[in-house]
C-alpha cells in the first residue's frame, strides 16, 4: 500500500488525470485507451478542482481502517470538464448536502496505518 | 454445438456456518449434486468463488475441493468475477461441454464470509471495485450502491416505499424456502425503519452476509441418457462487462453489461424476453434489482421498483421472480450466488420447488452480476 | 540583517479549519464552569494535520503570487505528523515543485518567521527567485492543562520574491534574537508539551519580544509611531496587548492582527496569520511591524512596507476575517474525537 500510494501521489495530491492527444478528451481515473476515439496516446493533465455533486451518501459502516471517520460522507463529483470522481466530502453533514451542490477539491488525510505506519494523503471535497 | 443440461443440483443452507470451513461447505453441496446423478462421473470441476484468499487464506480452490470430494486427479480450477463468480463458473463449464471438449462437469460456487469481522467483510467485498480510486478513499461496496440508489430515486422520483418493494417480496418468498437465510416476512415499515447502513440504503435494502455453497452437475446431450432425474437445458449462457466503476459511466443508471449479456443470451437461445416465465435477478440491493429488471427490458426505465410494488414480479400472479427469496431473502454468499440462482431455476422448471413452486414455468433467466453491473452473466434455461 | 536585493511578499495564504471549540466547553469539562482567556479556538478536523493545512495555505499563497517556480519550501511547525520524514516534501509534491530546497523548521511558535528570515536571505542573495515559508500547527495541550484553552490549529503561507511591481509588500528590515530559556518544551516521543506556568511571561515572551523589537528600532532608526499596524505573537489575548503597550504601540495599531480571542494560539501560524489579516486591509505605503516569539527562546521582528500592488493582489485573497467568521461550533466530545484525545 505504501508503495502503490507513492506511485499515485500526483493523482491523489493534484488530481492529475489524462488527456487524449488525438481528441482532447479527459479522464480521471486515468485510462490506457481513450474512451472516445480509442487512441492510446494519453498524457497527464491537471483536472479542474471544482465541480458539482452528482450523488452522495453517509456511510455508517466503514471499511476496516476508516472506523475513526465514521460516519463518512462520500460523493461522486462531476468536475468542470465533465469527468466524474469519487471522494469523501468533509466539513459538512448529510443534512446539508443536495445533488447539484458546488464543491471544490481539498487536500486531506485519507487513511493512516496505525500510529507507527505511513499516512496517506489525497483529495477530498468540501462545499464551495 | 451440443446441448448442455443441468442434471442435478445440491446446496447448503445459507447463513452463519460457524462450524464449517469453506471446504466443508463446498464438499457438502458437491456430494448432494453428485448424488443426484450417480452415474455421471464429472470430467471437470469448476469452482466459483470471490475472496477465499481473504476470508480463509486459501487459494487453489480447484484442487482443494477436488481432493475434498475424493476426486483427486480430476481437472479443477477456480473462476473469479466478484459476485458473478458463480455464474461465470457455470458459463465456463457450459462452454467446455457445449464445444465438445468434455461431457460432464461439476460446477460449484462457495463463499465463506463469516470468518471475517464486519469491517473485513466490507473490505473483501470492495475488492470488486477499484483499489486505487474507490477502496483507497474508504468507499465500501454498500456506499457505492447507496449512491446509485440515491441517483435512481432522484432521477425517476422513486419513493422510499417503491424501493422497499423488492426486499419485501424477497422476504415473503423466502419464508417457505428451506435453505434461505431469512425465513421471515418483513413489512414496508420494517424496511423504512431499519438501521441506516449508507443513506438512503438501510439494513433491509441490502442482501445479508452469509456462508453457503451450491453445486450442480452439467452434462452434454451425449451422456444425458445416464441421468435418472429430470433435466433442464441451459439454452444459453453469456456474459458482458461494463466500464469498471459505475461513476466512470456516462449513464450511471444503465446496467449496460446486463443488457448486453441478456441480449446475447436470448439471441443465441432463439428466445425473446417475453418467453421468460421464471426470473432470477441479482437483488443484492433494492435499487440494483430495479435497475436489473429495467436492463432486461421487463420494466420501463425508472419503473422497476414501482412495477415490483404493483405486483409485476410476484411469484403468485406476476412474472415469477426470485421465488426462493433471491439474494435478499435466500442470502448472498457471493461466489455461490450465481449457482444458487441456476439451481433454484432448475427446481422451478422441473416442478421440484415445493412450496415455492411457481405455476406453469418453462423458460427461466438468471442474471448474476459482479460489482455494480461491472460483470454480468445471464443464463437462459428451458424445461426439457 | 540586510539583503543584497530587496525582498518582498508576492503572495500570502491562510488556512483555518472549519471547527471551533468554545473555551466554555473546556471549562465545563475540566473546571466545572467558566471560560478560558480566549472565546474559541480553531480545531483541525479528524482528517487534518499540519501537512494538509500547510498545503491548503500554500495553494492560496501560490494562487496570489502567480509564480511558476519556487526555489525553497520551508515549513515551520512543532506538530509534524512524522517525527522523521519531512512535511515540506509533501507540500512540494502537492504543489508540483521539485527543484527546491525543502526543509522543516522547528522553533516552537516562531518557526515560520525563522523560515521567512531564511528565505529572505536566499532570495535577497540572488540564490533563488522565489521561496515559500509556511507556518502551521495543530497545537495540542494536555487535556485539562490551562494550555488547552488556547492551543489552536491553522496555517499561513508566504511567497517571498525579489521586490518588483508584483510584490505587495517589501521587507524593509528584520532582526532575530535568541537565548537558551526553558519556558516550554516537549521531549521526543511525548504527545503533549510541558511549560513552566508564569515563567513563560517575563523571562520568556516579554524579554525576547521586547528585545527583538527594540533591536529592530535601534538598528533601522524606527519607532512605534512609524507603523500603521503591529502584529505580535499571541499565545493568549493578554500578552500581545501588554507587550505592544510596553513598546509604545497604541491599541488601534494591533487590533487588526490580534486573532487569539477568536481562534486561540495557532503557534507557528499565529503572528504570520495576524500579518495576513493586516495585509487583507492595509493601504499602499502602510508600514507593518511583526514580531514573533518561540519558546526556547527567541523572537524575529520585521518591518514591512505595503506597496501599490496590494490592491490588485489581494483580490485573490481568501480573507482571514471570512475564514474566522465561517465556522462550525463543536463540543468537547467531538474535539476529543477529532484530535485523538483519550482514545489510546
Ligand atoms: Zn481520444
Amino acid at each position: 500500500m505504501s508503495i502503490s500510494y507513492w506511485r499515485l501521489k500526483d493523482r491523489y495530491y493534484r488530481l492529475i488525470g489524462v488527456s487524449c492527444e488525438d481528441c482532447k478528451s479527459e479522464f480521471f481515473p486515468p485510462v490506457h485507451v481513450c474512451r472516445r476515439c480509442g487512441s492510446r496516446k494519453l498524457v497527464d493533465r491537471d483536472m479542474p478542482r471544482t465541480g458539482k455533486i452528482v450523488t452522495y451518501t453517509e456511510l455508517r459502516e466503514t471499511l476496516a481502517g476508516f472506523e475513526d471517520q465514521e460516519p463518512m460522507l462520500l460523493c461522486i463529483v462531476q468536475l468542470e470538464n465533465g469527468v466524474k470522481v469519487l471522494g469523501q466530502i468533509v466539513d459538512t453533514t448529510v443534512e446539508n448536502l443536495s445533488i447539484g451542490d458546488k464543491v471544490k477539491a481539498v487536500f486531506r488525510k485519507i487513511q493512516e496505518h496505525g500510529s507507527s505506519g505511513q499516512i496517506f494523503y489525497g483529495y477530498k471535497f468540501v462545499k464551495a | 454445438m451440443r446441448r448442455v443440461y443441468v442434471a442435478s443440483v445440491g446446496y447448503t443452507t445459507v447463513g452463519d456456518h460457524w462450524n464449517k470451513s469453506i471446504l466443508d461447505l463446498a464438499v457438502e453441496s458437491g456430494f448432494k449434486a453428485l448424488a443426484g446423478a450417480a452415474k455421471i462421473k464429472p470430467e471437470q470441476l469448476v469452482v466459483g468463488n470471490m475472496f477465499s484468499g481473504l476470508s480463509s487464506r486459501q487459494e487453489h480452490l480447484g484442487a482443494l475441493v477436488a481432493n475434498g470430494l475424493g476426486l483427486t486427479g480430476l481437472p479443477a480450477f477456480k473462476v473469479e468475477a466478484a459476485c458473478a463468480s458463480g455464474g461465470m463458473a457455470s458459463l465456463t463449464a457450459f462452454n467446455m461441454i457445449r464445444s465438445g471438449q468434455i461431457d460432464s462437469a461439476l460446477v460449484l460456487g462457495v463463499e465463506k464470509m463469516r470468518d471475517l469481522d464486519p469491517g473485513e467483510i466490507s473490505q473483501a467485498l470492495c475488492t470488486a471495485e477499484s483499489a486505487e480510486y474507490t477502496q483507497f478513499f474508504g468507499a465500501s461496496f454498500v456506499s457505492l450502491n447507496a449512491m446509485l440508489a440515491r441517483l435512481y430515486m432522484y432521477e425517476f422520483d422513486v419513493t422510499r416505499a417503491d424501493l422497499s418493494a423488492f426486499p419485501v417480496i424477497a422476504h415473503r418468498n423466502a419464508v417457505h424456502a428451506p435453505h434461505a437465510q431469512f425465513r421471515k416476512e418483513i413489512s414496508y415499515e420494517d424496511v423504512a425503519r431499519s438501521m441506516i447502513i449508507s443513506d438512503p440504503l438501510r439494513l433491509l435494502d441490502c442482501a445479508p452476509v452469509g456462508d453457503g455453497a451450491a453445486a450442480m452437475l452439467l452434462v452434454s446431450e451425449d451422456v444425458a441418457g445416464d441421468v435418472n432425474g429430470p433435466l433442464v437445458e441451459i439454452a444459453s449462457a453469456e456474459s458482458a462487462t461494463n466500464r469498471f466503476s459505475f461513476y466512470e459511466r456516462d449513464d450511471m443508471l444503465d446496467f449496460a453489461a446486463t443488457k448486453l449479456a441478456a441480449h446475447k443470451a436470448l439471441k443465441s437461445s432463439g428466445l425473446s424476453i417475453s418467453d421468460v416465465d421464471y426470473l432470477e435477478v441479482h437483488d443484492a440491493f433494492s435499487a440494483v434489482a430495479s435497475l436489473s429488471v429495467e436492463a432486461l427490458g421487463l420494466s420501463k426505465r425508472g419503473q422497476g421498483a414501482r412495477d415490483a410494488r404493483e405486483g409485476k414480479y410476484d411469484c403468485d400472479g406476476g412474472l415469477a421472480t426470485n421465488c426462493f427469496g433471491g439474494l435478499k431473502g435466500r442470502g448472498h454468499p457471493v461466489g455461490a450466488t450465481g449457482i444458487y440462482q441456476i439451481a433454484e431455476t432448475y427446481l422451478q422448471l422441473t416442478g421440484k420447488a415445493g412450496e415455492n413452486q411457481a405455476k406453469d414455468v418453462s423458460v427461466g433467466l438468471a442474471q448474476n452480476i459482479g460489482g455494480v453491473d461491472t460483470t454480468a452473466v445471464v443464463h437462459v434455461l428451458k424445461r426439457n | 540583517m540586510k539583503t543584497h536585493y530587496d525582498v518582498g511578499i508576492a503572495g500570502y495564504g491562510v488556512y483555518l479549519p472549519l471547527y471551533r471549540l468554545p473555551t466554555t466547553e473546556i471549562a465545563r469539562v475540566w473546571k466545572g464552569g467558566g471560560a478560558g482567556p480566549n472565546k474559541e479556538k480553531a480545531v483541525a478536523s479528524i482528517d487534518e494535520d499540519s501537512s494538509t493545512m500547510a498545503v491548503e495555505a500554500a495553494r492560496r499563497a501560490m494562487d496570489m503570487a502567480e509564480v511558476s517556480r519556487l526555489g525553497a519550501i520551508f515549513v515551520g511547525t512543532e506538530s509534524k505528523p512524522y517525527a522523521v520524514k519531512p512535511t515540506s516534501t509533501i507540500v512540494a509534491q502537492a504543489l508540483g515543485q521539485h527543484f527546491v530546497l525543502a526543509s522543516d523548521m522547528e522553533f516552537a511558535c516562531k518557526a515560520a518567521t525563522e523560515a521567512i528570515q531564511v528565505i529572505r536571505g536566499l532570495v535577497g542573495s540572488g540564490m533563488i527567485q522565489n521561496g515559500l515559508a509556511i507556518g502551521v500547527d495543530t497545537a495540542q495541550g494536555r487535556p485539562g492543562d490551562d494550555l488547552e484553552f488556547t492551543t489552536g490549529s491553522g496555517a499561513a503561507a508566504y511567497v517571498l520574491s525579489r521586490s518588483s511591481p508584483e510584490t505587495l509588500a517589501t521587507v524593509e528590515a528584520g532582526v532575530s534574537y535568541v537565548t537558551d530559556t526553558g519556558d516550554f518544551w516537549r521531549r521526543q516521543n511525548e504527545k503533549y508539551p510541558r511549560h513552566l506556568s508564569r515563567f513563560t511571561g517575563e523571562p520568556a515572551y516579554f524579554h525576547h519580544v521586547e528585545t527583538s523589537v527594540k533591536q529592530l528600532f535601534e538598528a533601522y532608526g524606527l519607532k512605534a509611531s512609524d507603523f500603521t499596524y503591529a502584529v505580535f505573537h499571541q499565545p493568549n489575548p493578554r500578552f500581545p496587548v501588554e507587550v505592544a503597550h510596553r513598546l509604545g504601540f497604541k491599541a488601534e495599531q494591533i487590533k487588526t492582527g490580534l486573532l487569539n480571542p477568536m481562534i486561540g494560539n495557532t503557534y507557528s501560524a499565529s503572528s504570520p496569520m495576524g500579518l495576513a489579516a493586516v495585509l487583507d486591509e492595509a493601504k499602499p505605503g502602510d508600514r507593518v511591524m511583526i514580531a514573533s516569539f518561540g519558546s526556547g527562546a527567541g523572537s524575529d521582528a520585521f518591518a514591512l512596507r505595503v506597496t501599490d500592488a496590494i490592491e490588485k493582489k489581494r483580490k485573490k485573497a481568501v480573507k482571514v476575517a471570512d475564514l474566522i467568521s465561517k465556522n462550525t461550533k463543536i463540543d468537547y466530545a467531538t474535539y476529543a474525537k477529532f484530535r485523538g484525545k483519550f482514545t489510546k
